[in-house]
């Protein structure tokens, strides 16, 4: 009757063409950021860019954690709700807790080639099925309830570019079967 | 709850539409039990009628983003760790302009809890957006037109090997390093407060200044001053000096 239970996971890219005024802030903190530790890491200019810094210099790698505090705050401005990706009725509706931050490329001599994500993992949603490109949802674990013919409140949202499934657990084939069986007899039952 | 708030601002509004449907269109001989017919918007989305045209609904405005510090900006760093109170004072000072205080400078300190511990930065794996105690003992401010910023902590314990001591970095208001330090502690006010507390239990420290890798140079810049008690915490004031 499900598909399963599934994390969705949003990769947003932030970097110089980021035209939203959040993205904005986010880019402008984690560059100074970024800019401002590294400059312990750089020695004298042997290293510029942050791969350049992660692949040399040992104690450096808690720099992606540094700059990221950078954007928490920005972040906890969302109020937990994924950015950039809508349900069919074009509003924003995917709760998260749980985000990761990246840097892509980032270099102490060049802002403009400044680029970072954050990966933004939604909460346990129950994946119902997929109708024309789109996912039927309905958040938590739903699947008893679906099971007891209980009415779930769902949604619907495009996959797009940037949103994964991150993790799924399937229904087990034995219980999908069990279900199917439960249906086709509940339909030729006479009422 | 985030869930009751997903619920608001998403479609539950659009489901008490979406539940009259089936009663409009509802075949005859099909038995059609709506679960509730009730309208579920919330908010103010009651328009007003006057005369022949209605007024827009008022909507939120929605969340819009704010300028935010970093989450190292905090005057107060002790997040949960317990210990002697310390209000740590630094000055900041411009050699290259007669040594007047410097306005603006981003002071950056870290520090070892009472039993020697720093918190340990994440890596790059997931986090979350509720959590807050994650680097305790660490923070961020900016000096005023004095070159002082102020934080409140706990006097820091010590770990093998090392005397006390505070770290700080400082740099520009546009972020450019201008010195990494550390400050040294007074080895009196250190065996007071060692002896006692939530420090007790680790003994007193087992390097001097003078016995430190780092301090045995001489600490002549770097030792702070100290005024206060145990029962009344610590005051530690510095003056930091650097090429701005």
């Amino acid at each position: 009757m499900t598909k399963g239970i599934i994390q969705l996971c949003y990769r947003k890219i932030i970097d110089a063409s980021s035209e939203k005024a959040w993205d904005k802030y986010v880019f402008e903190d984690t560059w100074m950021e970024f800019f401002m530790q590294a400059q312990t890491y750089t020695q004298n200019g042997k290293y510029n860019t942050f791969q350049e810094i992660s692949d040399n210099v040992p104690a450096a790698k808690g720099m992606t954690y540094v700059v990221s505090t950078a954007a928490i705050n920005y972040i906890r401005q969302l109020k937990d709700i994924v950015p950039d990706v809508a349900n069919v009725y074009g509003k924003l509706c995917l709760p998260f807790k749980h985000f990761k931050f990246e840097i892509i490329h980032s270099d102490v001599r060049d802002k403009a080639s400044h680029k970072v994500a954050i990966y933004f993992y939604t909460e346990p949603i129950t994946w119902i099925d997929t109708l024309d490109g789109k996912l039927l949802l309905a958040y938590g674990d739903q699947r008893e309830a679906l099971k007891c013919g209980q009415e779930v409140e769902t949604e619907m949202i495009s996959l797009q570019p940037y949103l994964n499934i991150s993790s799924v657990i399937l229904s087990s084939p034995a219980v999908r079967q069990k279900e199917d069986n439960l249906i086709s007899s509940s339909e030729n039952s006479p009422l | 709850m985030e869930r009751k708030e997903f619920l608001r601002r998403g479609f539950l509004s659009a489901l008490g539409t979406s539940f009259i449907l089936p009663i409009v269109g509802a075949c005859s001989g099909d038995t059609v039990n709506p679960v509730s017919t009730t309208e579920t918007t919330t908010g103010t989305t009651t328009g007003t009628t006057t005369g022949s045209c209605t007024t827009t609904a008022t909507e939120t405005a929605g969340p819009f983003p704010t300028k935010t510090p970093s989450s190292l900006v905090m005057t107060d760093i002790t997040s949960d760790r317990s210990g002697t109170k310390l209000t740590v004072k630094i000055t900041i000072q411009n050699k290259n302009n007669s040594c007047a205080a410097l306005a603006n400078a981003i002071v950056d300190i870290w520090h070892c809890d009472a039993a020697g511990n720093y918190s340990e930065y994440g890596g790059t794996g997931m986090q979350s957006t509720n959590y807050t105690s994650v680097h305790f003992l660490r923070g961020r401010q900016t000096t005023d037109a004095n070159g002082l910023v102020t934080f409140t902590s706990i006097y820091p314990g010590w770990y093998s090997g090392r005397a006390p001591h505070i770290h700080a970095h400082i740099y520009s208001s546009s972020g450019t390093s201008l010195l990494v330090t550390q400050i040294a502690f007074d080895q009196t006010i250190n065996n007071t407060v060692y002896a006692q507390g939530v420090y007790k239990s680790h003994g007193l420290q087992d390097t001097t200044n003078a016995n430190d890798n780092v301090f045995s140079d001489g600490v002549g810049t770097e030792l702070a001053s100290f005024t206060g008690s145990i029962t009344d915490g610590y005051v530690l004031t510095h003056t930091i000096v650097v090429n701005g």
